[in-house]
């Protein structure tokens, strides 16, 4: 019987159809199985895998004495995964504000508000995450979660709080809100500082559940160490309310004021202007946040002065009763006559410890001429000029000290008053540290050791020598030398303290304002130590360009602060006086430039 | 008629034995079986994590369907083509009884069980409405001649209102998808039965018509939820769109969604209605070429893969997670013979009848197999549509045996020429 339906050919093209579509589906297979693949292994990975951070607590930063610096405050940061709000969560939401003390329409907001717009595609995107509270204490997240509402949820976070936010700022440092330590022992120490984030791997289901059967691996967060420094908040505090008075008598530019301790070159305290408060790094300028210290240069000008007399009485060129016809305005240096600075005043004939005392220019370019260019740059850099100190929280610049054979032919002239040369504050200070160190030049250090949290000592710093730049009776003479500078008769009597042999350094630059030395803007420095027989403490007082009627001298700006500074810190560290309380400051000096006896008369 | 007159000659009580040699054809039992034990396998390795005895239940269902195939294989397919308005009158009342209150069982927002009393158990309406559909469009063919479109019209309104009623039934349940089966199965038996070409071009052309009408539709519903920045998602709105703002008023608002996450899956969110799209995706395509192992896929195991949906509607995933592309392919070739085995029996009956059961039993299947891998690996949208023999489910598997009996008899009590 001949089939009356169904011819052949209708029958082959369903056939044809079904294997069509059976070929789409084995081609999309092949696809999805094994072209695309590895996406989807990947794929699985991601969205089961799931590694949970457990933050390490950062270090503490604490003073000298335990005082707190830098430490952290754990907080929860709650929110809401709007998705996982169910209608009925809707009447805890009252509970959850009163708890988070934020508003009732800002939770049901929170609640309500499911998507947003993506602001780069202007496509809806689902929102899985709306904070509710920034900072929410421990107790208080506990009865958060107490509520059972399923989409409200916190992550613990530590936030590194500075309990008083200006102190030692520059010293101290900051982490940014990346959890960068960006600058200070922060940055220097992060290593110790910063822990061992610990993490837990493992495996969550489709429903987001942790599984913890397929727990991989959990590593304990190991706690960062702390640091001690050797800054001492009570140091720290007299210098910046003395910074404080500072700024409101002069207003000046800059200023910075360094105690540290001459014996070991530890930093007692140091404080900048202008400075900046630690909590809220991301509101001051850039420039409140450089320490500096080390990163700005300035003509030191007459503190320099101790580095040509101390290398001319360490070289034997002269003693200190040595006598210069100071009247003079030029002198023969190798064969050609050099042009010499003016002095204030007209000083006659005067000895190397009236020239210390008096900071007379025109002496201490003879003293220089007496070095010449070699010995004279080879003692600048012994003092430290021209190098990093060592200084470990970084920005320290070298300052400018040019070799020799770039030296013009006034240099040798100039020099030795300290211009010509660029130094950072820092470097004064460990210059003249270096004198009350019986010559040995130290690295400064504010880091006294690194303890685990339970105190025991990881690292410790130890002082470190850098060199000796002068033997250890020519510092003697030195010391000597400067007590007469801090006297009636020197050119710091302002600086004087009853009872204590007080030895420094006066120092007042013009600064050079569109190439020239301005005659109304200046640097006033001070760098002194005492007891001058036995140092304890060096104190430099460094101001940039105060502002007040007349010449801002290092003697009327800086002098008074380093007086002011040092009585508090007789008192703190109760030095004892060295001399009867009516004694005369002037009479060790006398003394000491007496001793030499003028045997090596120069003229 | 001839083929009435044939049929009134059959024994009326001798159903079961009326040649007198044997014969059966293997292929097919064999496929089934095998295919029905991976389906065993993969019900119990998505379950394996959770716990579940789902894998027992079938193993039960395969038992009684095994007893069915082999009930309506030895039964002579012709009687069938007298008596096919009992199954009709059979299915219809059965699909009414879903909307009974107490009797149909409400799930998932459906209502497509109905409670067998004494059993303990459910069935879906829907899958003997299928056979029943099948079985009368059979003879209604069987028993008219087809030819131009204007000549056939009284047939094609009887097959209209065969197919349409039930259809109608399954729609209201709302079952959608399987609704929608039994179209192309009915255009398979009008195709087979020589209607001519216009009539199909015509299908054809309705069928884009409806396609663009959707697409639209989506696009505007697309435009919309942008417009007034509506969560597609947010479930508290309802049926917003297609109640309020649409010309499209049938379509609902959950069905649009199902629209968008199959053409714009990035639209909607990951974890919402693209997530089954996404997750199957990432379930089958991780499966690699050779799988991650038996009871070792960890989509399935973890719910990445719902779990409600694994062992039935997304049990090729599993397998292709587990058995990877050879498993894949494997099974896949094992429903395509069933498939070829249909063609083939059809191309063997000697009457219009038995071609076009094969014929429709087969498109049945094919249809099953393509809407529910197509939607496993991304081709179609979702659908709630099992894959045959081996997803888990009582109901359908018994359907399908029933099919593939009906296939058997044809091989069986077909007439030699």
């Amino acid at each position: 019987m001949k089939r009356s339906f169904a011819s052949s050919y209708r029958l082959v093209l369903v056939c044809v159809l079904v294997m069509a579509a059976f070929s789409g589906i084995g081609v999309r297979l092949v696809y999805l199985q094994v072209i695309d693949r590895d996406r989807y292994v990947a794929e699985v990975e991601r969205t089961r895998k799931r590694v949970q951070v457990m933050s390490a607590r950062r270090g503490e930063i604490r003073d000298a004495n335990g005082n707190v610096f830098a430490t952290n405050r754990s907080f929860i940061e709650v929110g809401v995964d709007p998705q996982a709000i169910k209608p009925e969560d809707e009447a805890r939401a009252p509970q959850l504000a009163r708890l988070l003390g934020v508003s009732q329409a800002d939770v049901l907001e929170a609640f309500r508000r499911k998507t947003q717009v993506a602001p780069e595609t202007q496509e809806m995107r689902q929102i899985r995450w709306t904070k509710l509270a920034p900072a929410v204490e421990e107790p208080i997240y506990e009865q958060v979660l107490g509520l059972g509402i399923k989409g409200v949820y916190g992550n613990r976070q530590f936030r590194r709080v500075y309990p008083d936010g200006t102190r030692a700022a520059h010293v101290v440092g900051y982490v940014n809100r990346e959890g960068t330590a960006v600058m200070g022992v922060e940055s220097f120490l992060d290593f110790y500082l910063r822990g061992q984030d610990g993490w837990v791997e493992s495996e969550r289901d489709g429903l987001r559940r942790e599984l913890a059967q397929f727990r991989a691996r959990e590593i304990e967060p190991v706690d960062g160490h702390n640091a001690i420094l050797s800054i001492d908040s009570v140091v720290q505090t007299y210098i910046e309310q003395e910074m404080r008075e500072l700024v409101r008598r002069f207003n000046p530019l800059g200023a910075s004021i360094i105690v540290s301790d001459p014996r070991d070159g530890f930093i007692l305290g140091l404080a900048n202007y202008p400075t900046f408060d630690l909590n809220e790094f991301n509101k001051a300028d850039i420039a409140s946040q450089r320490n500096i210290s080390v990163t700005d240069i300035f003509e030191p000008g007459s503190t320099f002065k101790i580095v040509p007399g101390a290398a001319a009485l360490n070289e034997g060129l002269v003693t200190a009763s040595s006598r210069f016809d100071c009247s003079e305005d030029t002198m023969q240096f190798r064969g050609r006559t050099v042009r010499l600075p003016r002095d204030s005043h007209d000083h006659g004939i005067m000895t190397v410890q009236e020239i210390i005392e008096l900071s007379s220019n025109r002496g201490a370019a003879r003293l220089g001429g007496l070095l010449g260019e070699d010995r004279l740059y080879k003692y600048a850099r012994a003092f430290g000029f021209g190098e990093t100190s060592g200084f470990a929280l970084g920005g320290e610049v070298s300052g400018m000290l040019a070799p020799v054979k770039n030296w013009d032919g006034l240099t040798i002239s100039r020099m030795p008053m300290g211009h010509a040369i660029g130094a950072t504050p820092l470097q004064v200070h460990m210059a003249m540290a270096s004198i009350a160190n019986g010559g040995v030049l130290m690295r400064p250090q504010v880091v006294r050791r690194i303890e685990d949290k339970d105190g025991v000592i990881v690292h410790e710093f130890s002082p470190v020598q850098r060199r000796r730049v002068v033997r250890p009776e020519t510092a003697e003479l030195m010391q000597r030398l400067l007590v007469g500078v801090v006297s009636p008769k020197g050119t710091a009597p302002r600086a004087v303290i009853p009872g204590y042999e007080v030895a420094g350094k006066t120092g007042t630059t013009q600064k050079i304002i569109d190439g020239r030395y301005s005659s109304s803007h200046h640097v006033g420095s001070f760098v002194g130590f005492f007891p001058a027989s036995r140092p304890r403490l060096v104190i430099s007082v460094i101001i940039d360009d105060a502002r007040l009627n007349g010449t801002a001298y290092g003697a009327t700006v800086a002098g008074p602060s380093f007086k002011v500074i040092a009585e508090q810190l007789i008192q703190y560290y109760g030095i004892s006086p060295t001399q009867p309380l009516p004694g005369n400051g002037a009479a060790v000096a006398q003394n000491g430039a007496n001793r030499p006896s003028g045997r090596d008369r120069i003229r | 008629m001839a083929v009435a007159e044939r049929e009134s000659q059959l024994p009326m009580f001798n159903w079961v034995q009326q040649r007198t040699h044997w014969r059966i054809d293997p292929v097919t039992p064999l496929c089934m079986a095998i295919l029905s034990a991976i389906g065993v396998c993969f019900i119990y390795s998505a379950q394996v994590f959770t716990g579940g005895n789902l894998y027992l239940q079938q193993i039960g269902w395969i038992g009684i369907g095994a007893v069915v195939y082999v009930g309506v294989s030895l039964v002579n397919y012709r009687h069938y083509l007298r008596h096919s308005h009992w199954f009709m009158m059979a299915a219809v009342p059965m699909l009414a009884l879903v909307f009974i209150p107490g009797i149909g069982v409400e799930l998932f927002n459906a209502q497509r069980w109905i409670k067998v009393p004494g059993l303990g158990t459910t069935i879906q309406p829907s899958e003997p409405a299928k056979i029943a559909v099948l079985v009368v469009c059979a003879s209604i063919l069987a028993r008219s001649r087809i030819g131009t479109l204007s000549r056939s019209m009284w047939t094609l309104g009887k097959l209209a209102l065969a197919a349409g009623v039930p259809m109608a039934l399954i729609m209201a349940q709302p079952d959608l998808g399987s609704a929608l089966v039994i179209l192309p199965m009915v255009l398979a038996l009008l195709y087979a039965s020589n209607l001519s070409h216009r009539f199909f071009l015509g299908a054809l052309a309705a069928v884009t018509l409806t396609v663009g009408v959707v697409a639209l539709d989506a696009y505007y519903y697309n435009r919309f939820l942008d417009e007034n920045r509506i969560d597609p998602k947010d479930s508290a709105r309802g049926n917003l769109y297609g109640s309020d703002h649409s010309w499209l008023p049938y379509l609902k608002d959950y069905q649009r969604n199902r629209v968008l996450s199959y053409a714009m899956p990035d639209k909607i969110d990951p974890r919402g209605i693209s997530y089954n799209i996404n997750q199957t995706l990432i379930t089958v395509g991780s499966g690699g070429l050779v799988g991650k192992g038996w009871t070792e896929g960890t989509q399935a195991r973890l719910g990445y893969l719902p779990r409600a949906v694994a062992p039935n509607d997304f049990i090729f995933s599993v397998l292709a997670e587990e058995k990877g592309f050879l498993g894949s392919v494997t099974v896949l070739g094992l429903l395509s013979v069933i498939l070829a085995n249909g063609v083939r029996i059809a191309s063997l009956a000697r009457d219009r009848f038995g071609t076009l059961l094969c014929l429709g039993a087969t498109t049945l299947l094919a249809v099953h197999v393509f809407v529910n891998i197509g939607m496993t690996i991304g081709l179609l949208p979702i659908k709630g549509l099992p894959l045959p023999f081996l997803s888990h489910g009582g109901s359908f598997l018994l359907s399908c045996c029933i099919l593939q009996g009906l296939v058997q008899s044809v091989y069986r009590f077909r007439k030699e020429f």
